[in-house]
């Protein structure tokens, strides 16, 4: 396994990173919370012109997502490019124009699929009325409903986000917004696009966005590391920069030693998907675990070196803190991908 | 970023497993679970084995064919760890000749010491490293054994402690105080000690196994020659840290492909044991495999800089992450063999005790080498860049 970015993902890198850094600032991601739309800005000035990365390689996707992640990027380009596009693309031929809309970046949209029990699984799909978990759903042009079919299959439906009234579940999260979408009864009757596609396919769906999601929380994880790191470097107690005591040194290094791991593991999986080979399921599992458990780590302690100024609405901190908390649970927190991985390695 | 191997490289793995189905004598692949049984002098078996492997160009891959080696590139001396590790085989009893002092001989001997590196390497000599002393653990500059210049020579005075191989060594290769008037760094210097000089005395420490595998060393004017000064007089301080380097990139691979050998032992162990439906056994289970993954992929990742030349600050974090991983896996393998978990009794300890001896092995682990706290220390002001304590 070779690590090493090549010159192209180096200059992915550290172009989304001046895109996100610049376009993307903690002011646009305050304001997101009470006016969503701000967001909408963002997308239609710059990240649309990324979307297509949704339709190729995954390690591209996730350096791209990391560094979205590092800024709390808000909006709908992660479930277009994450979920919506690569769904569109399992239909193949059928839905070619729709394809061709997305990844011109015309066209958003978000993937209904989780039931009633909050479960990404292609394994559990519903047929009922409910979905839960619709990440932007009210800001989209087009919502993808997916329902369970065969034991082998999955219908899907493309819905105008218009015809749908869903009703936003609050989170910790400000930066990310989550509907519940009742699926209108003739969802799948009257005219909307509609096409069939494996299990297997919509599996696939879900696991590119685990991914997605790990990348976004591990540059989550990376933003808090960095700050608690310079901070401590700063801020003078006892006559010297809290960073000189052992008890803050060993925190931030075992902090860091898990945002390292996640990384590492969130480029395997990408790496792995992209050239599907066996393992890559379980290390989608690891990813999204490891991803999660060092957002968590890092937003928990880092506030820990930061002290009371780290409490503070004003503080940038806890918009990082309730993104690392309710993206861990998005799509599976860590225990749940460990009990899933106990199933790949026990039965 | 790539996930295969090249045909070269795969071609290489293939010789070595030929090689290694051939040569490696079953007690070599009992493995370093089972290291804590000691060594009570260097058996017949692995100075075969380790002079075997030598002759044949597998001892350490990059190295020329006189030196044990192929002229292996990084990528395959990682293959080289990785498979190696992957069936638990043991190069050597005693690491410290191949893995210490061999490598640090070439790289800071004169021509004749350069001459003893190939014997180092085959174990033809055995080697121990005297470091440690009482007053001198981590924080190793404060050694005081003191080696007084006598014009043709050095006497030796002092003593070590935890000198592993000791009990058995032919050489020491030893820190000692050149410049008691120096400041701490800048006063120590190396000496390559004949263990059979007159004035060493051996007093053979116990492990918490019960083996016998380190001891205290005590030097009473102990003379020796001049030319046996490693590099220059009052440099030593550099060669500890070209030592550990030498030691550093690659025991990582030992660490998480060890974790890997565990985990399937884990799971082995936890089927064997009816254990594999119980909902918190599989959770822990799972858990162990996201962290001995994510090791490996990161141990990859920095590999791959390293490979390339460039410094990489994960092989920093691999001591301490696999050194600790270690003793939660082991630990969780004690636990899975239920009532028997502290049972050593060979007629009822699960799997000849694998469990509880790795685990007392993996104690070691995050002591020898630079504690974990040594370690994080490092990581926060070299790494991370915090202000020194
Ligand atoms: C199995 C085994 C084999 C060994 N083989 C050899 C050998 O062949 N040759 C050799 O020279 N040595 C050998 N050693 C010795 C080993 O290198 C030392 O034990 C180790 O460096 C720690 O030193 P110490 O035992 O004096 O512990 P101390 O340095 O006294 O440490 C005690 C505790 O204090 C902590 N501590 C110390 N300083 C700091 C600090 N600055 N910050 C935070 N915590 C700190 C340590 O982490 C540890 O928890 C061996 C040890 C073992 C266990």
């Amino acid at each position: 396994m070779d690590f090493t970015l090549t010159d192209e993902q180096e200059l992915l890198r550290d172009t989304a990173r001046a895109l996100a850094t610049k376009e993307c600032p903690p002011a646009l991601v305050r304001a997101h919370a009470d006016d969503p739309s701000v967001a909408d800005a963002l997308w239609r000035a710059h990240l649309r012109d990324w979307v297509a990365l949704g339709s190729g390689s995954l390690v591209d996707l996730a350096l791209f997502a990391e560094e979205l992640g590092r800024v709390l990027a808000p909006g709908v380009f992660v479930p277009t490019a994450a979920l919506f596009a690569p769904l569109v693309d399992e239909v193949g031929a059928p839905w070619a124009d729709v394809a061709s809309a997305v990844g011109a970046g015309s066209r958003s949209g978000t993937v209904a699929l989780a039931g009633g029990d909050g479960v990404w699984d292609a394994g559990r799909l519903v047929d009922g009325p409910l979905r839960t978990w619709v990440l932007e759903a009210d800001r989209v042009d087009t919502v993808a409903i997916v329902a369970a079919d065969g034991p082998d299959s999955a219908r899907i439906a493309l819905v105008d986000a218009s015809a749908l009234e869903p009703r936003l579940v609050e989170t910790l999260d400000t930066t990310r917004r989550a509907f519940e979408v009742a699926v209108p009864d003739d969802a799948f009757s009257g005219g909307h696009p509609v096409a069939e596609v494996s299990r297997t396919a919509v599996q696939r769906v879900i696991e590119r966005a685990t991914v997605v999601v790990a990348a976004e929380l591990v540059g989550v994880a990376r933003w808090l590391l960095d700050t608690s790191v310079a901070y401590a470097g700063e801020r003078v107690q006892f006559d010297r920069p809290i960073g000189a005591f052992q008890g803050l040194q060993f925190k931030l290094v075992d902090m860091a030693l898990d945002v390292e791991r996640a990384t590492a593991a969130v480029y395997a999986a990408a790496m792995a998907s992209d050239a599907e080979v066996p393992e890559r399921h379980r290390l989608v599992h690891v990813a999204k675990a490891a991803a999660g458990r060092a957002a968590r780590h890092a937003a928990r302690d880092g506030l820990q070196v930061h002290g009371g100024i780290g409490y503070t609405w004003e503080h940038d901190l806890h918009l990082y803190l309730r993104r690392a908390y309710a993206g861990d649970y998005l799509l599976g927190s860590a225990t749940w991908h460990h009990d899933r991985l106990a199933g790949l390695l026990l039965g | 970023m790539q996930l295969s191997w090249s045909d070269e490289d795969e071609a290489f793995r293939r010789d070595l497993r030929a090689f290694l189905d051939e040569h490696c004598p079953p007690e070599a692949r009992r493995g370093k679970d089972f290291m804590g049984e000691g060594v009570d002098g260097v058996p017949d078996w692995a100075r075969a084995w380790q002079a075997t492997l030598f002759d044949h160009g597998w001892m350490i891959p990059a190295y020329p064919p006189e030196l044990g080696g192929r002229h292996a590139t990084p990528t395959q001396t990682l293959l080289y760890l990785e498979e190696l590790a992957d069936q638990g085989i043991v190069r050597s009893v005693h690491f410290g000749g191949y893995a210490i002092v061999g490598p640090s001989l070439l790289e800071f001997g004169d021509e004749a010491q350069r001459a003893l590196a190939p014997a180092a390497i085959r174990g033809d000599t055995v080697w121990c490293v005297g470091m440690s002393e009482p007053d001198a653990g981590s924080d190793l500059a404060a050694l005081a054994t003191r080696a007084v210049d006598d014009g043709d020579s050095f006497v030796v005075t002092g003593q070590k402690v935890w000198t592993s191989y000791a009990p058995f060594a032919d050489m020491c290769f030893c820190y000692v105080r050149t410049d008691p008037e120096a400041p701490k760094h800048k006063g120590i210097s190396v000496l390559l000690i004949d263990m059979a000089s007159p004035g060493i005395e051996v007093r053979p420490l116990r492990h918490i196994t019960g083996a016998v595998e380190f001891a205290e060393v005590f030097f009473d004017d102990v003379v020796v020659p001049k030319a046996n000064l490693v590099g220059e007089r009052n440099n030593g301080w550099r060669i500890t840290m070209g030592s550990l380097a030498h030691e550093r990139g690659g025991l990582w691979v030992e660490g998480v492909f060890g974790a890997h050998r565990a985990l399937d032992g884990l799971i082995a162990l936890a089927r064997r044991r009816g254990l594999d439906a119980d909902p918190v056994v599989r959770r822990r289970l799972g858990e162990a495999y996201e962290q001995v993954s994510s090791l490996r992929s990161l141990g990859y990742k920095g590999f791959a800089g390293f490979a390339q030349g460039s410094s990489a600050p994960e092989h920093s974090f691999m001591k301490l992450a696999t050194s600790e991983l270690r003793k939660q896996l082991f630990e969780l393998g004690m636990d899975l063999c239920g009532p028997a978990g502290a049972v050593v009794d060979p007629a009822r300890a699960e799997e000849d005790g694998r469990w509880w001896k790795g685990f007392f092995v993996a104690l070691a682990g995050t002591i020898g080498g630079g504690t974990s706290e040594i370690q994080r220390n490092v990581v926060a002001t070299r790494v991370l860049g915090l202000p020194r304590a």
